[in-house]
């Protein structure tokens, strides 16, 4: 078993028990997203239970390269376990943050982690290799998420981390130069709101499904694990030289940036973040990973912040200071890490009560009484407040904690603000990633199809390499015609039919495009979710530095994977183990109320055409137009009900499931091992035909 | 470092402060492998001949990003393992503190005066002549005293204890890395500036300065990092 730790770590808060389990009885699965979800079908009887229900489980999973060198998946930890974020069923859901967590579990000797039942008093987890206690929290309850990290590390060692520590203190031979990595909550998770994080380190954040508030419900506050061991690797020169063979073939060049920007595996400019950059700063990475996403600046401010942790209050900040960033967009980031906050639901939260303002609806005295001085937005006082009234449930942050969807239906206002599209939650009650789903349509339907927004941005390039070069004023090269065809040659086993490419209006229902839901499903859910390549860094289609631009995607997942494993995988297989995935992932779907009658869009997606704001005005795709492949503009584009059905019982069909409840079918199940899941539906009245 | 040294193990030839300077027209102290100071270096007031590393390792820590690879190769060439306690380079980082104060990148120095050596009881740590004199554990003699583990004057200690073989190690610029299909030790490669993607490592023949961190501590930094936007200073 190369590659894991053999066993998993299961820890009953209830009874303050721990015990293991050991990984080869769900080695069959991979590891992260499969595992967590074998878990979950094994210990949770009733599938129908809410987030906050102690019955719940929350899966923290690794996968056999993590702590590993393979570039982007020696550091991602898959979360799972029952949200509490969407609507109108709290789903089965998944999130997933990078750091080093992950990594220091395997080098403590465990593959994953399982959380049961609920603490009766605030409680954390120490892990320290093999040694697991769970310890009295009430000192650490209200601190916020970065001082619950300090105080953890200060306790583990009075003398700081300048040296060789040892992990325990009776022992002086396991030793470590590194701080213990702890994933915790802050205030947001401890007062259970729903858009509640997980948060470790500086800026890495579990976010979405509202893992926080289930953490809270919990009553644990952390868990911090150090370890001294080392992952087995079946094929060490092999692991080695394919990571120099990936960094000279397809990595970032430091000494000559690449002009473009939009190869993911060695693209340019690696920080991945929509504020102005800091002057005094470094470049960081996950644990594993060659190319930084992040940085930790001379200011301390915005420390490993990125993404849209970083677009959150930059352009509020910009606005108020006559178009100069001030320090209070990175300060207002920070507190969102600090209070373990949803990102996104905070900054689609905000655009939604701003429009509420600006209707006359929201304010003070108004039908929404709310005491935020909107006249201070931009300023960072405008922004703590805010969220703190979000973080401790003050005044109507009670309603706010429980994400601005479930706000709308308290005040009155959900049904007429997704019809006109005032609240931009087009899939399960959840906000909206930028993406939208009548322009950039994948993104839309793989978060309608399944249970989240799927972040993942696979295809995202598509859209930001052409419309990039034309903001710019440049004419986008490669041309549409040729990075369809690189594309679509990877699209194992749907390879080389560029049609699964094509944007346009004419195209968007078709079976081609249902095809490329079903890739994306199956890819995400193995090698992305399971595997751990990270979502910044795979697949790598399209490389601006590779011959031809074509990127290592296709070779280089299996090729990493079997180096740790050993196990003679290949790119099509990992594929087909995807798509088991997400078959169990569908049944526990079904177990919890899905059917395909509830699958469809918020009203604004089939009411109101797609504007898109600032530069997404201006959003291409590749498409084809008369027969001829170009970059096509998306933008005044609406999705159509009917035809989203049909598109619907065409995804249906390719996964074999039932047309008309859109469950798994007993045939899909068995053929896939799934026979004792099919049984279950099968009792329970779930099963497709 | 920088003591009065009681017992040096040869004195090829004593030469005072204001001789070398006189013979080399500087007072810098690295001197080129190959040539007649390489094996002259000047130790505070006295002249230490012990046989000079014909390799070292400098390393950036401003362009560093904390991504912990050249921990992980190090492991992996060394043990067919991966983990940072296996790692004979450290890097010590702080997600809270401010640039540059939130990271140390903490190598072995292969000192031309080593304190690891010298107080190796039973000759384990030794200078490998037939490796480029780079300082290194011969894990079969090892006591399993760790005296070497102490004597180290940086922090952290750059002779790390294995807990699990029970035995001392430190880095041999990789001339013992059994499990990478590369020649290694200082006419060789080393996995750790191999790996690094931004060349935040950098192997020398050019003995560094040995007084203070300056001579290790380096600006690898050139003109694609500043394109990145990012201080070359």
């Amino acid at each position: 078993m190369s590659g894991y730790a053999r066993k998993i770590l299961r820890v009953n808060l209830t009874s303050r028990n721990t015990s293991t389990i050991d990984t080869k009885d769900y080695e069959e699965w991979g590891g992260g997203h499969g595992i967590g979800s074998a878990l979950f079908w094994d210990l949770v009887p009733d599938k129908a239970i809410t987030g906050f229900d102690p019955r719940n489980i929350v899966t923290i999973m690794t996968s056999p390269l993590s702590g590993t060198l393979v570039p982007g998946a020696s550091s991602r930890t898959e979360v799972q376990g029952i949200g509490a974020h969407s609507s109108p069923i709290e789903w089965f859901t998944r999130s997933n943050f990078g750091g080093r967590f992950g990594a220091m579990l395997k080098y403590a000797g465990w593959d994953g982690i399982v959380l049961e039942g609920r603490a009766t008093n605030p409680v954390w987890i120490d892990i320290r290799n093999g040694d697991v206690e769970i310890r009295d929290a009430r000192r650490l309850w209200g601190l916020d998420a970065w001082r619950t990290q300090e105080t953890i590390w200060r306790e583990m060692s009075e003398g700081g981390y300048k040296s060789w520590v040892n992990v325990k203190d009776t022992d002086d031979e396991k030793r470590t130069t590194q701080r213990p990595a702890i994933l915790t909550i802050g205030p947001a998770g401890e007062n259970l709101s729903r858009m509640g994080c997980l948060i470790h380190d500086a800026g890495n954040a579990s976010g979405q499904g509202g893992f926080g508030g289930i953490w809270g419900s919990k009553n644990l506050k952390a868990i911090s694990v150090v370890g001294t061991g080392g992952v087995r690797i079946a094929d060490p020169k092999g692991l080695i030289e394919a990571r120099l063979w990936a960094k000279q073939k397809y990595g970032l060049d430091i000494e000559n940036p690449d002009p473009s920007w939009w190869s993911r595996f060695g693209y340019r400019r690696p920080q991945n973040r929509f504020w102005d950059q800091q002057e005094n700063a470094r470049l960081n990475a996950c644990i594993g990973c060659n190319t930084g996403c992040k940085e930790r600046a001379a200011s301390g401010l915005g420390n490993e912040s990125i993404c849209d942790e970083s677009a959150f209050y930059a352009g509020y900040d910009k606005a108020k200071h006559g178009g100069k960033q001030t320090s209070a967009a990175y300060m207002a980031t920070d507190l969102l890490q600090k209070y373990g906050i949803n990102a996104y639901e905070a900054s689609q939260g905000l655009v939604y009560i701003r429009a509420l303002v600006r209707m006359g609806v929201l304010g003070r005295g108004k039908a929404i009484d709310c005491n935020l001085d909107f006249r201070k937005i931009g300023e960072f006082e405008f922004a703590e407040e805010l969220l703190t009234l979000i973080a401790y449930r003050r005044g109507i942050g009670n309603d706010f904690a429980e994400g601005f969807y479930r706000a709308a239906k308290r005040w009155g206002r959900l049904e007429t603000d997704l019809k006109s599209g005032v609240l931009p939650y087009p899939y399960w009650g959840l906000p909206e990633h930028g993406y939208d789903p009548r322009a950039e349509v994948e993104w839309g339907y793989g978060s309608i199809l399944g249970d989240r927004d799927i972040n993942e941005h696979d295809f995202n390039s598509l859209f930001w390499y052409p419309s990039g070069a034309i903001w710019a004023g440049r004419t986008p090269q490669p041309s549409a015609e040729m990075v369809v065809k690189i594309y679509a040659e990877k699209l194992v086993p749907y390879e080389n039919n560029p049609l699964m490419l094509d944007f346009s209006d004419e195209n968007i229902y078709s079976e081609h495009m249902a095809k490329l839901v079903v890739w994306h499903r199956h890819y995400t859910r193995f090698w992305k979710q399971s595997a751990l390549f990270c979502d910044q860094r795979w697949p790598d289609f399209l490389n601006t530095k590779a011959p031809s631009y074509q990127g290592l995607t296709g070779e280089g997942e299996p090729r990493f994977y079997n180096a740790v494993t050993g196990k003679g995988l290949t790119f099509r297989d990992g594929m087909e183990r995807g798509r088991k995935i997400w078959n169990l992932d569908n049944a526990i779907w079904s177990l919890q109320g899905r059917h395909r009658d509830m699958v469809h869009f918020a009203d604004y997606i089939y009411d109101v055409p797609f504007g898109g704001i600032g530069k997404y005005a201006w959003y291409f795709l590749p498409g084809r137009e008369k027969g001829a492949w170009k970059y096509i503009q998306v933008n005044g584009r609406r999705l159509d009900r009917a035809k989203f059905e049909e598109f619907k019982t065409r995804f249906y069909q390719l996964e074999g499931w039932d047309t008309r409840t859109g469950w798994p079918t007993k045939k899909t199940l068995e053929g896939l091992g799934l026979s004792a899941v099919a049984q279950e539906l099968e009792k329970q009245k779930r099963i497709g035909i | 470092m920088g003591t009065t040294k009681k017992k040096q193990k040869k004195v090829l030839a004593p030469v005072s402060r204001r001789e070398f300077i006189k013979l080399t027209g500087t007072a810098a102290i690295g001197a080129g492998i190959g040539d007649f100071f390489a094996k002259i270096i000047w130790v505070d007031d006295a002249i230490a001949a012990l046989p000079a590393s014909e390799g070292y390792l400098l390393v950036d820590t401003k362009k560093c990003q904390g991504c912990l690879s050249c921990m992980l190769a190090c492991s992996l060439v060394h043990h067919g393992r991966i983990g940072p306690s296996l790692a004979r380079i450290q890097i010590l980082q702080n997600s809270f503190e401010k640039f540059p104060d939130d990271l140390t990148m903490a190598q072995c120095r292969q000192c031309v005066d080593p304190e690891c050596v010298k107080v190796c009881p039973v000759g384990a740590l030794h200078i490998d002549g037939r490796n480029g004199n780079v300082r290194r554990v011969d894990s079969t003699k090892c006591i399993g005293c760790k005296a070497c583990t102490q004597a180290c004057p940086y922090s952290p200690g750059r002779a790390l204890w294995n807990s699990e073989e029970r035995h001392a190690e430190k880095c041999d610029l990789c001339a013992d890395s059994p499990f990478w299909g590369q020649k290694g030790g200082p006419g060789g490669k080393q996995a750790c500036v191999e790996v690094c993607a931004l060349g935040a490592l950098k192997f020398t023949k050019t003995i560094p300065e040995q007084r203070g961190e300056g001579g290790y501590n380096v600006n690898l930094r050139g003109s694609g990092w500043k394109k990145l936007g990012f201080p070359t200073d």
